[in-house]
């Protein structure tokens, strides 16, 4: 029962924040509403793009070859977020040595070849041409 | 653990990912690649030696997340054999295609994923594992760029990403639930009472499973996927990629949540009667031969799945441990004998859409396409003829074997109602079969005599050997698979 009742009092604080924190956007354009003085002109509707004038929709088709260079992108992405990981662990004793190799230098080489093979083959098949 | 021992235990999976790789990049800077197909079949010839030598051997590498034992190697064998075929096959399909370096490099990394989950004793390998295998033969399955290869793909694609996101959330409650992802170390938690929690991620993970093993309700995609890819790569996905959602069920139920056996076994029991008898009443209905086989396909799903409710209901039997034993051995030795029929069905399959194909012919998988197929290509007729009969369970062939030791097994854990109704589906399933066959020898025949590809006849051949090897030696499969059934019970 007590550990029950310590279960709730620990989320307390994480409610109270969540209903405040809820509040605090809800009521600060409440009150920008009702004190604020409403005189609307085309300029002040128009979207602010870093005080340039839009020149016209953001709803344009651009060429499907975007994608490619997204996915590629991604891949090197991914490899960087494995690669943080590594840093903070491949000195640390508790990696093998295998035949006096650093294991994870080892894993780390092939996996970065594997991906460059990859980068290899999106170049080979001009993925990265932009036409 | 020094650098032999992984060589020995890991070889064949190392040797397909570098040829792999080697693969695409040859492909990228030569004009002519033929050679890719005899480089993929060496490969997995070498492979296929590295596996079986590694037979006796039991051992874990990567820190017991893979481990390697009589289960492990037995279904690599199932993937490489089937591999092997299709490429055996591919030669004579993909001869001078532009594109057959990609072909192979896919098909060698999917088997290597497939072989990966079935050596894998931890979630996130399984996993990686089912993915790679996965991605891999979603580009497959759009490989030859018709449209209804497009339209096959992207329905594997959507159902494949959703049954990979479901098994994935079951797998985060099961590591919730035990704080571990070994397989071993869930079991040893012993999850027995049931709580919500549990529900949930065992039916998560049943329904991400069923999807890559097409049991209804989750078989939706499979027919049509089945029918648009490209014959070869369908003979994949229906022969290998089917028995790796097998294989990772075997270790995810059967291992990590033995403790809930009474919980799944009854929700299999079902799923296992439904399937078989919805895929062979709709099979009945189809002309397109690829269609009848792709519901076969989910008929024979609904058989294997007998082999988790043996186990279910032999656990605290008096002699338990010898009917689970026969239930997974006959599941397997099902597993083995699907693969080499449904390839070997699969690619003859193959020639009859090349030959419809060369007679100007439109829907090219017609059954009406099979007329006369007895003189117009005997040995493609010959070798249907003999996997169709293995298919419905005819001694002396393979497709017995399997089904006389599953169906006696599931009589001994005292499931009568399944066995009956499973031999009743067998006898419906013959309807179909015979149809076949009866348009490949008795109907006239609607053109002339044919060259059968060389490649086609020798990858159907060796399926031949293999159906009726199992049928003629089957102690020595029996013997194999009751080793690899032990692993998953003691």
């Amino acid at each position: 029962m007590s550990s029950e009742m310590m279960a709730v009092d620990y989320y307390i604080p994480l409610i109270m924040f969540l209903i405040v924190g809820a509040l605090t956007p809800i009521g600060a354009m409440a009150v920008v509403k009702i004190i604020s003085p409403l005189k609307p002109t085309f300029r002040k509707g128009a979207t602010y793009e870093g005080g340039i004038r839009p020149i016209r929709d953001a709803l344009i088709q651009y060429n499907v070859q975007y994608y490619l260079f997204a996915i590629v992108f991604v891949i090197f992405d991914v490899e960087v977020l494995f690669l943080y990981p590594w840093i903070y662990i491949y000195t640390s004793e508790v990696i093998p040595k295998l035949g006096g190799v650093n294991i994870a230098v080892l894993d780390m080489a092939i996996f970065i070849i594997v991906l460059l093979i990859g980068l290899l083959y999106a170049i080979k098949k001009e993925a990265l041409r932009w036409v | 653990m020094i650098f032999s021992d992984y060589l020995s235990l890991f070889g064949a999976e190392a040797l397909l990912t570098g040829l792999a790789l080697l693969i695409i990049v040859l492909g990228l800077f030569m004009k002519n690649k033929n050679l890719m197909g005899c480089l993929s079949l060496a490969g997995l010839a070498v492979s296929m030696y590295l596996v079986m030598a590694a037979d006796q051997t039991k051992g874990a590498v990567f820190y017991g997340t893979m481990q390697i034992d009589a289960l492990s190697q037995f279904f690599k064998l199932v993937f490489v054999t089937v591999a092997l075929i299709v490429v055996i096959a591919g030669l004579s399909r993909y001869k001078n295609h532009p594109g057959q370096d990609e072909f192979y490099g896919l098909l060698l990394l999917a088997t290597v994923g497939m072989m990966v989950v079935a050596s894998s004793m931890d979630l996130i390998s399984l996993f990686i594992g089912f993915e790679l295998a996965s991605l891999a033969t979603y580009a497959l399955a759009a490989f030859d760029r018709e449209k209804q290869n497009l339209e096959a793909a992207m329905k594997y694609f959507i159902f494949g990403s959703v049954s990979s996101a479901l098994m994935l959330f079951g797998f985060s409650l099961l590591y919730g639930l035990t704080g571990t992802t070994l397989i071993s170390g869930i079991a040893d938690a012993g999850l027995a009472d049931m709580g919500p929690v549990t529900l949930i991620a065992l039916l998560f993970v049943i329904a991400g499973f069923g999807f890559k093993m097409a049991l209804v309700p989750f078989h939706m995609w499979a027919p049509d996927t089945y029918t648009g890819a490209p014959t070869l790569v369908t003979a994949f996905l229906a022969a290998g990629s089917k028995k790796m959602g097998f294989v990772a069920a075997f270790k995810v139920v059967l291992i990590a949540l033995i403790a809930l056996r009474m919980e799944w076994y009854m929700a299999f029991a079902i799923l296992a009667a439904i399937t078989m008898t919805l895929g062979n009443l709709v099979a009945v209905w189809q002309n397109n031969v690829k269609r009848i086989l792709a519901y076969s396909s989910v008929a024979y799903a609904g058989y294997i799945a007998i082999a988790f409710v043996v186990v279910g209901a032999a656990a605290g039997q008096i002699d338990g441990f010898s009917i689970a034993a026969n239930g997974l051995a006959g599941g397997l030795l099902l597993i083995l004998a699907h693969a080499f029929m449904k390839t070997g069905a699969f690619v003859a399959a193959a020639v009859v859409a090349y030959m419809a194909l060369s007679d100007g012919k439109d829907n090219p998988d017609d059954i009406e396409h099979y007329a006369g197929l007895g003189h117009r290509a005997p040995i493609t007729a010959f070798c249907m003829l003999i996997c169709l009969f293995s298919l419905s369970g005819i001694p002396p062939t393979a497709g017995f074997v399997g089904k006389f030791v599953l169906f006696g097994s599931a009589i001994d854990a005292g499931l009568v109602w399944l066995a009956v109704l499973a031999i009743l589906n067998s006898a419906l399933s013959l309807y179909y079969y015979l149809r076949i066959i009866k348009y490949m020898y008795v109907n006239e025949p609607a053109g002339g005599k044919i060259s059968e590809p060389k490649g086609y006849v020798l990858a159907l051949v060796v399926a031949l050997v293999g159906v009726l090897g199992i049928g003629f030696f089957p102690q020595v499969f029996v013997d194999l698979a009751y080793r690899a059934a032990e692993v998953l019970l003691l």
